[in-house]
């Protein structure tokens, strides 16, 4: 996914990490339902060959509904607005149950009331003890929502509590 | 004139016109599947230029046997192999990826103009281009029928990955799947390339693996429904196509690769009319 401009990274938890992508890079085009988008999430266990398991299929309906798309899942994906599209890459990165969840620009263009439903989201993994990384433009939802922040502009500007790091964009 | 006579007869009387059904046949059924992944994948630019790939391998083959099926389809093979590797190492080097899939497209085609020319009369030139549907033999027929089927298997066995590599190919890499299945896909696509030009010749093989494919996705259907509508409509033209090069005495193989081009306006043509008619049937599509 990125390249590194040298030196090494350690990882013990290779295996579990997640990562959403930037919405225009996912062809909206392609022939798939919101369930089997969702259903990916679950690769860990299916791979390419296994067939999904009941229990799986349980915890798709599951996590549909904690991002509010209970009603929409038998859409194909081309069909659902982007914010509903959104919520469904959200409930597939809840499927992955990876320990730490690499977000890029996720609530740009997306409605308020999804983003509420996001965030909460990303609330909920804070407080189970998972990294979550976000890229954000808004300043004011990172000082509202993020408790870290590592300025960025060409080069690194400031990293640490959000509420000391900001205030150097500013300056 | 009966449409017995019209349609059935060719058929009937002539084994050359039979051996070209089933062949066209078995290159449906592959095309279909291969098609439609290339055409999810927004790869029909790749598809093109590893259809010329193949020529430079099959000028040497034939120049090294003449026309014989199996030496024609081992150089077709190398060279197709090697051009799919190098654009890919290109790609990766950062360089424009339509210029220099462009480039081999033009480089390959010449270099296989020049290499048959260079030994062959102008027929074997024209055959290697255009393929000669009409003159199948068994042998021949045995290894369109083989390749098919190696095809078709391997894309039911590997069809998750092979999907999901066209939809998110990230997402793939992210949750750690280690089989390069984009160079699969690729070699994949070199083999069906290599079944087809015998039919089709270097320069049509493209055409019944596209045309028919970009058809069905007109349709808006699944992945799997719209490689079995793609198989339908890559064995229609072919029907049509070979039913009319022999009523009218044309060239089979452009004729087959115009039923399916017409195909494939008729759908993009009624799709849009129903969008337009009503738009809210045609939602998915």
């Amino acid at each position: 996914m990125v390249r590194l401009a040298g030196g090494t990274v350690e990882c013990a938890a290779r295996r579990r990490l997640a990562y959403l992508p930037q919405l225009s890079a996912i062809d909206r085009d392609y022939p798939l339902s919101v369930a089997e988008l969702i259903s990916l999430g679950g690769w860990r266990e299916i791979g390419a060959f296994r067939a999904p398991r009941s229990a799986l299929r349980q915890r798709i309906a599951a996590v549909a509904e904690t991002v509010g798309l209970s009603g929409r899942i038998e859409r194909s994906i081309g069909e659902i607005s982007v914010g509903e599209f959104q919520r469904a890459l959200f409930a597939r990165l809840i499927l992955q149950d990876a320990t730490v969840i690499l977000l890029d620009e996720p609530f740009a263009g997306i409605d308020p009331q999804t983003m509420s439903v996001l965030l909460d989201q990303v609330t909920r993994w804070h407080q189970e003890g998972r990294t979550v990384i976000a890229v954000v433009h808004d300043l004011d939802l990172v000082q509202a929502r993020f408790p870290s922040t590592l300025v960025l502009a060409r080069r690194c500007l400031a990293w640490g509590a959000t509420e000391m790091a900001l205030p150097v964009m500013a300056a | 004139m009966s449409l017995h006579a019209l349609i059935v007869e060719p058929f009937e009387t002539l084994a050359f016109m039979r051996a070209a059904l089933v062949a066209c046949l078995a290159l449906a059924l592959m095309n279909g599947a291969v098609g439609t992944l290339l055409v999810l994948r927004r790869m029909s630019l790749d598809g093109e230029v590893l259809g010329h790939a193949v020529m430079p391998g099959a000028a040497v083959g034939f120049l090294y046997a003449g026309p014989s099926p199996l030496w024609l389809s081992l150089g077709g093979l190398a060279s197709g192999l090697a051009v799919a590797t190098l654009s890919g190492l290109i790609t990766r080097a950062g360089a424009r990826r339509d210029a220099g899939l462009v480039a081999f497209y033009l480089v390959a085609l010449s270099l296989g103009v020049v290499l048959v020319a260079w030994r062959g009369s102008n027929v074997d030139v024209m055959r290697v281009l255009f393929g000669t549907v009409l003159a199948i033999d068994q042998r021949a027929l045995l290894q369109i029928a083989a390749l098919s089927s190696v095809i078709m298997i391997a894309i039911a066995a590997l069809y998750r990955p092979l999907a999901v590599g066209a939809f998110d190919p990230a997402f793939l890499r992210a949750v750690g799947a280690r089989a390069p299945y984009g160079a699969v896909f690729s070699a994949l696509v070199v083999l069906a390339l290599v079944a087809s030009f015998q039919a089709f010749g270097t320069l049509l093989a493209v055409g019944p693996m596209l045309l028919p494919a970009a058809a069905a996705r007109c349709w808006g259907l699944g992945a799997a429904v719209s490689m079995a509508l793609a198989a339908g409509f890559g064995l229609a033209a072919s029907i049509v196509g070979l039913l009319v090069s022999y009523h009218v005495d044309l060239p089979s193989g452009p004729v087959i690769v115009l039923t399916a081009g017409l195909l494939f306006g008729i759908s993009l043509a009624a799709v849009n009319a129903v969008r337009r008619l009503a738009p809210t049937l045609a939602r998915g599509a």
